[in-house]
Order: C-alpha cells, then structure tokens, then sequence
C-alpha cells in the first residue's frame, strides 16, 4: 500500500508541476517573442546638471565650449554628477570675465568609430562650427577589452585596435577642422585605472597608445594634448571613483585645473 | 488492461528499479558542490573588487549603487543618447533602484538567483543525461532482460504499452525538474539565505539582423524568471527523454543507447563552433538546447536564431523521435 500512496502522489505531483511547467513554457515563449511586451514606464528623470546639454547659442560677450566623447567627457563617476561640464567653466572664471557655455555631447561607452559616426550625422556641425575650446575624450573604450587578453594575444589586438583607433581619429579631426578651422582642441589623454594592479607591459602599451595619439593631436597646429597617466598615477585611490574606473569629483577638478592651466592664455586672450 | 494502471505499473517499476533514487542523489551532490563553489567564487570576487578599489569592505555598495543611478539618469537625459540602449538603461535603473530600497547588495548571493543559474548552467548537457539515466532503458532495459516478451504476450496491444511507457517518462521529467528545483533552492539557502524571489531580473531580448536587440527589455520578478527557466528545462527533458526512447526502442541495448545519445549530446558542444558558418548545424537538436540564454539575453546573436526557432527544431524532433517509436515498436520482432 505504501507504493499505492507513493503512485498517487507522485500523480498529483507531476499532474500539477506539469501544468504550472506549462504556463511557463508559454510565458517564456511570449516574453522573448512578442513585438512590444509593453514598454516600461518612463522612469521619472532628475533635472539636468548644470549646463550639461542644453544647446546654447553664441553671443559676443561668451564664448563655447564643446565636449566631446565618452563616459569621461560626460562626466560618469563624478558623485555630484558635473564633470567637465560644469568644473572647467569653474576654473576658467579667474581668467575670462565673459560667458562660458557648454555644450556636452558625451556618450557613455563611445569608441573613436561611435564619434566619427556621431559627427558625420552632421546633427553637431552647428554646435561645433561655434566652439572655442572643443575637449575630447575618446579611446578608453577601444582600449579597454583588450586588457584582459594574455601577453601575446594582447600585443596583436592592441596593434589593431591602435591602428583603426588612430584612423579614426584622424578622420573625427577632419570633420572637426572642416566645420571648425579656429577651434583649439584639448584632448585628454588615457589613464590606467588599474594601476594598482597592472604590469610594466601595460604601462608600455598604455604610453605607445598616448605618444601615438599626442603626435597626431598635435599635427594641428590648434590642437593640445592634455595627459593624465602621471596625474593619477599615484592618485588611484583619491581621483578614482567607486567604480573603479571612472574619475571622481576630485578627480575632474584635478583634470579640468590642469587643462585650464594649459590654455589660460588664450582664454585671457578672448 | 486500462492505460492508467499501465502507467502506475511503470512508474512502480521505475521506483523499484532505485532510477529515480539515484537522479535524486546525483542531484543533491552536485548541487552542494557547485554552492560550495559558487560561495567561493563570491568571496574571492569580494575580495579582488576591495582590492582593486583600495577599500577595506564591500559594504558601501550603496554608494557606488546611488553613484551609477545618477549616471544612468543622466544618460537618458542626453539627446545624444542612442534610442535604442534606453531600454536597458531603464532595466538596469529599476533593479539598482529595488537594491537600494530593499537593501540588497547587488554582489551578494541569493537562493533564488542561485536555482536559476543552476538550472541555466545544466539545461544542455546535466540535465540531459540525468533524463537519459531515466529514459534510455526504458525499452531495452526489457530487450536485454527478456522480461519484454512477457509484457508483450499480454492481452494488450503494443501501442499501449509504448504509449504507457511514454507518459511515464513524462511523469519523470515532470520529477526531475520539480526535485532540481527544490533541492537548489534547498541547499543553496543554507548557503546564501533563502530569499531573492522578488527581485528584478531583466529578460525579452530580441535578435534583430543579427544583433542582439535590447530595445523592448524589461524586468520581471525572480521567482518569474526561475519558473521560465524550469519550464524550459522540462520541454528540453522531453524532447532528450523522446530522442532517448527512440534510441532505447531501436539498439535494444541499455549501454549502446546511453553511449548514443551521450556522445551525441557532447558533440553538439563543440558543432556549436560552426553555427554561425555552417547553417545545416543549426537544424541540430544539441545545439538548440540552450533555450534559456534567449531568455538572459547571454547569447552570441546568429541569424535567424531565436526562440521560436529552436523550439520549432526542437519540437520536430521530437515528434519524429515519437512517431519513429511509435511505428518500430508496434512492428517489429521480438527475438531474444
């Protein structure tokens, strides 16, 4: 009898798994097929920080400044959520009594291809064709999948993203000059995040990467390339956000003292 | 003789014959370990992230957490921002969001976050050979006893027994699942806690020209998700569990039929190097059976494979598998 009740049991067990197994076979089949599985609510959004996007027009008592590229041009990491956009304007007060505007166009996670897609749209030739100072930070993104690769594997990958890298780059200055002939571009160079951890041959990749990018920065007579490998160096730990990756807010502050500085003359000049 | 007590019949065999004892022990070992193995994983990862990031503890996820939220707004903000990563970008908010109001460190473990991965990892080759255990002597197990001619001299016809045969088979994978899915939760909780059945999980991936489509993903509750995952499971069970039967029916031979359907399950693993390039691999039913990565969206996106496409080749095998049992068994001669 004992196999009798274990017969039933195990009926009912599987009679009512088979059903609830049902149900979700089918919802599993509708979640990852059906054309629009209502879209989430919009997620209510905070005000826009300071001077981050709003798109400004010129006038003769300011002048522009145009951001360019990826998570650190768009200021991810800093915890009072400003970045770039709102501490160089900051620095630049003691030197200009004119009217900074700013414009940012960063997007998280842009490789150098992403820029060049992103200007070629023609959708900034405006903003661009206005700006004084244009900054530009790209090619972290590029750079950074490869870290994880061996020795050898590394050396091969980083010769090719390299050299499409600086193709690109090359290209995105360009389009630059071409809407802009006057702008002076300030372009950030990278740093190691990981530098506690990282070996002298990443360090060797790191500075080829940075003297490459420098030489063609500063082909143009406009151009400066700012770098921020020895700023951070040994500043891991207080320029470096909690991600581990990103700068923080003292470490943008850092950043945009040392580019104004590089530049102050000319802002006086303006 | 009625069908129904065919089945009971079976299923009491099953019982008699320790298969499902053994499934179930099999199950309780490897689960523990790879617990065992999971909470190693995560202290070491603790251990690396503090590391890397120069603190001491973990414990101040939620500022790092508060940190990337503020991020992510202001990336839907930008008018720069590329339409279609919003979605994601809004999943991604929502479960930071549920972490920060419920308190839960994103890092840590959970009972229900771990049954589903295991569930996620064994859906193409653990799971399949426990139903293999169950399925692949079902017929010949009698063949090579001899005790087939006494079932068959009976005054039942032959597509019963088959058809009894089957359902219990089915019986059994209904088991199996249900038993993974409740000792994982068992023995992980002992582990990580017994909690985590609430919490967002982004699912509805797409695959669009070939790239993975994130535009209409969204989040759905743990407990969901794991149920999705299961039945997953139990749909590939059966279609392995059909195959089995089918190849139980025609070698005759426990241990042929076992090396068979093994060997060809272990092969579907490296035929799927070739998928992208070699499009017949792709009507395979080895390389179908990760049906749950559509799901996670932690998939290599191919052309023209999705979801309903590898159901699809999965279901005709199994139909195939059935009706090819199905016309042997009532046809052929029984020797031995």
């Amino acid at each position: 009898m004992i196999k009798k009740s274990m017969w039933y049991s195990i009926l009912t067990i599987a009679s009512v798994g088979f059903i609830v197994l049902a149900m979700g076979f089918y919802q599993a089949i509708m979640v990852t097929t059906a054309v629009n599985p209502q879209p989430p609510a919009k997620a209510p959004l905070t005000p826009v920080p300071v001077g981050s996007t709003k798109l400004s027009s010129k006038t003769a008592n300011s002048f522009q400044l145009l951001i360019l590229g990826d998570s650190i041009a768009k200021g991810t990491g800093d915890e009072k959520g400003q970045g770039f956009s709102s501490y160089l304007p900051e620095s630049f007060k003691n030197d200009t009594s004119k009217e900074i505007l700013v414009n940012n166009a960063g997007i998280d996670g842009l490789e150098s291809l992403g820029l060049l897609e992103q200007l070629q749209t023609k959708r900034l030739d405006k903003t661009i064709s206005d700006a004084d100072f244009i900054l530009v930070s790209i090619g972290g993104n590029d750079v950074k999948s490869i870290l994880s690769l061996n020795d050898l594997a590394k050396e091969d990958q980083f010769k090719l993203r390299q050299d499409s890298y600086l193709a690109n780059l090359k290209q995105t200055l360009k389009v630059l000059r071409t809407a802009n002939p006057n702008a002076i571009v300030i372009f950030l160079g990278l740093y190691n995040p990981y530098e506690i951890v990282s070996n002298v041959e990443n360090t060797r990749l790191l500075n080829t990467w940075n003297y490459n990018t420098q030489q063609l920065v500063e082909e143009d007579g406009k151009g400066i390339f700012i770098p921020t490998h020895d700023l951070l160096k040994f500043n891991i730990g207080r320029y470096i956000a909690k991600d581990g990756l990103h700068p923080n807010s003292a470490g943008y502050q850092a950043l945009s003292n040392r580019i104004s500085k590089s530049i102050e003359t000319i802002v006086t000049g303006l | 003789m009625k069908l129904f007590s065919l089945i009971e019949n079976e299923v009491i065999k099953m019982i008699a014959k320790k298969r499902l004892m053994f499934v179930l022990a099999i199950l309780i070992v490897l689960i523990s370990v790879f617990a065992y193995g999971q909470n190693q994983t995560l202290i070491r990862t603790k251990a690396q992230l503090s590391q890397r990031l120069g603190i001491t503890a973990t414990n101040d996820w939620r500022k790092l957490a508060g940190q990337q939220l503020i991020d992510m707004k202001n990336r839907l903000d930008s008018p720069y921002m590329d339409q279609k990563s919003q979605a994601s970008t809004r999943v991604r908010m929502e479960q930071l969001q549920y972490n920060l109001d419920n308190n839960i460190n994103p890092l840590e473990q959970s009972a229900a976050k771990f049954t589903t991965k295991f569930m996620e990892q064994s859906i193409f080759l653990f799971l399949p050979l426990l139903i293999i255990m169950l399925a692949a002597d079902m017929v010949s197990g009698e063949s090579s006893s001899g005790t087939i001619k006494l079932l068959l001299v009976r005054n039942v016809p032959r597509w019963k027994i088959l058809l009894s045969k089957y359902l219990t088979l089915i019986i059994l994978e209904v088991m199996v699942v249900i038993f993974a899915f409740v000792l994982s939760a068992l023995i992980s909780g002992f582990f990580f806690g017994f909690g985590g059945w609430l919490a967002p999980v982004a699912t509805g991936f797409k695959v669009l020209a070939g790239k993975l489509d994130s535009s209409s993903v969204l989040n759905v509750p743990q407990w969901q998700y794991s149920l999705m995952v299961y039945s997953l499971a139990f749909f590939v069970s059966f279609v392995v569990g059909s195959i089995s039967l089918m190849i139980s029916i025609l070698v005759k031979s426990t241990a042929a039929s076992i090396g068979i359907i093994m060997s060809t399950l272990v092969a579907g693993n490296f035929i799927s190097y070739f998928l992208s390039d070699w499009k017949i691999t792709r009507y395979m039913f080895m390389v179908n059976l990760r049906l749950t990565d559509y799901l996670s969206g932690s998939f290599q996106p191919i052309e023209g494979m999705n979801m309903i496409f590898s159901i699809t080749v999965l279901l005709g095998w199994a139909i195939a598998a059935v009706v090819i049992s199905f016309v042997y068994f009532t046809k052929q001669d029984i020797l031995a």
